[in-house]
């Protein structure tokens, strides 16, 4: 479903992404790991041509990142994700479904429907810039949610959540997974991502050190962050 | 079925656009301000001008005083217009609007299009009702009908999508306080080329020319070639302005010129606005 092909990004004399390729399956649950700066952020505007590669390639269901049709059926939540301050939530939910070209009582249908996904239940109807950092990372990613995507693509989804939101979270993405949801992550947690995750590539200074399932990953009873620290330190 | 999709994100985010900025109180504040200034300006109708000695008949005041203040609207709009495109693109990236836009199956053409139309219409909007009311008021309380007034403020909207695109452009690669002091340098400067110009052809100056003296000659050559090139949103509007009122439109190309200049413009900066663009990194 996701493919990188020696994708590159240069800022300047900074390589963000050094010659990355690996391929996430439809279905999979995927993690890219790797510390701050490491250019997992700097993937994911790629894969949405929020960036344009300096060489490589990228796609999405076999067509290129660079074109629009790509991100039909994509949802996703970007790192510092903002909604409108003067719009309610409800009103942001309803802007993207009408970006998404959906009929107006489904459209109403579905956010109504996340909504309660999210348990946003009653603070819908406030405007967003009397939100706290956690509800408008909620809001994002039920915005994330509509249109029935086949592929998420979320950059740290629970940064800003308190620990029920991100266990919240972590059940949600679960039962996304179950129906059939190719999920690509971006995350530091990685006690949750041990938890959820098929998949995992660990990249640092945009290089890619590995990438596996995650029970070959994990031998000799070590845990996700044995693994990690080994191979970003060593 | 795709061109109908297309153009049905383009209008989502041309009304996106609109209501965003209706939205904001300075924009309102603002455009009662001018409602109120313009219906002062009645006052200036109703008073009995003297010129050498003889009084002005009606006809002549309302006239004139319609022609300055279709000017005064057209030049005040225009500057409204580039306070508004300045910060846009600036402000729907920290809003998070852009990305999620751009993060649906929607192209950046569709967009800036969209970002253009929306401004481009509010503006035209903006400007047709201030010119409208000074319509009404002639042709309600003076009586007298111009209804190439309205047709000449349609006209100079072609300098309003100048304006937008210029700034949307400019914003995009300098500080938008100074993307706006460009292109209104742009109107000055084309407006000073004008002046020179005509100046350069009334008998007075005919005269100084033909008297020996260092390089004249040369100087106004280089003046024209200015004059030509540089944008004409001055020379559009004085194009423009000539629908109002029983003077004569048309004398040939040379007045229908600004306004194959400034379309012209437009289609360039337009075209390089969407080039650049398409390369911008989304935050
Ligand atoms: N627009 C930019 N201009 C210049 N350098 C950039 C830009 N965006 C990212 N970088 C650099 O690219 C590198 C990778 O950044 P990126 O945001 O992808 O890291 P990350 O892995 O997401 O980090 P974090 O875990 O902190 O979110 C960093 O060194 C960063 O400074
Ligand atoms: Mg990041």
């Amino acid at each position: 479903m996701i493919e990188l092909n020696a994708a590159t990004k240069q800022y300047g004399s900074l390589t963000a992404v050094d010659n990355v390729s690996f391929s996430v399956k439809t279905g999979e649950y995927f993690a890219l790991l790797g510390p701050n700066g490491a250019g997992k952020t700097t993937i994911v505007k790629m894969l949405l041509d929020f960036a344009r590669p300096t060489s490589g390639s990228l796609s999405i269901n076999g067509l290129s990142s660079a074109l629009a049709a790509c991100r039909t059926a994509v949802g996703c939540l970007g790192e510092n994700h903002h909604i409108p301050p003067y719009l309610s939530g409800w009103q942001y939910l309803q802007r993207c479904a009408q970006l998404l070209d959906m009929g107006r009582s489904d459209a109403i249908d579905q956010c109504r429907r996340i909504v309660e996904l999210i348990g946003m239940q009653g603070r819908e109807h406030t405007k967003v810039n009397t939100y706290s950092k956690g509800m408008v990372q909620r809001f994002g990613l039920g915005a994330a949610l509509i249109g029935k995507p086949k592929l998420l693509i979320l950059d740290e989804p629970t940064s800003g959540l308190d620990p029920i939101g991100i266990r919240e979270i972590r059940l949600l993405l679960e039962s996304l997974k179950h129906q059939g949801m190719t999920i690509f992550l971006n995350s530091h947690m990685l006690s949750e991502v041990e938890k959820i995750c098929d998949t995992v590539a660990i990249i640092h200074r945009g290089r890619l050190l590995v990438k596996d399932a995650i029970s070959a990953i994990l031998k000799d009873g070590d845990t996700l962050e044995d693994v990690f620290v080994r191979l970003v330190k060593g | 079925m795709n061109t109908l999709k297309t153009l049905r994100s383009i209008t989502r985010i041309t009304k996106y656009t609109l209501s965003d900025q209706l939205r904001q109180k300075s924009f309102v504040v603002m455009f009662f301000i001018c409602v109120v200034f313009v219906f002062l300006i009645r006052g200036c109708y109703q008073g009995n001008y003297m010129v050498n000695g003889q009084l002005l008949d009606a006809g002549t005041v309302v006239g004139t005083v319609s022609k300055v203040t279709f000017h005064i609207i057209a030049v005040g709009v225009m500057l409204i217009a580039a306070l508004l495109s300045m910060r846009v693109f600036r402000r729907d990236r920290e809003d998070g609007m852009q990305s999620c836009i751009l993060s649906k199956p929607i192209a950046r053409w569709q967009y800036v299009m969209g970002k253009l139309l929306g401004l481009w219409v509010l503006s035209v909007l903006f400007m047709f009702i201030l010119h409208g009311i000074i319509f009404l008021i002639t042709s309600v309380t003076l009586k007298v009908v111009m209804p190439g007034y309205l047709a000449a403020s349609l006209l100079c909207s072609f300098n309003l999508l100048f304006v937008i695109v210029a700034v949307l452009l400019l914003s995009l690669l300098m500080p938008d306080i100074v993307a706006f002091l460009c292109v209104m340098g742009v109107g000055i400067v084309g407006l000073i080329t004008d002046g020179i110009y005509a100046l350069s052809h009334s008998q007075m100056a005919q005269g100084m020319i033909q008297q020996p003296g260092p390089h004249p000659q040369s100087d106004l050559t280089w003046w024209k070639i200015v004059h030509y090139v540089w944008p004409k949103l001055s020379g559009m509007q004085y194009f423009a302005s000539s629908f109002i009122g029983s003077s004569e439109v048309f004398h040939g190309f040379a007045s229908v010129y600004p306004l194959i200049n400034v379309l012209l413009y437009c289609l360039i900066l337009g075209a390089l606005l969407f080039r650049r663009f398409r390369n911008e990194e989304i935050i």
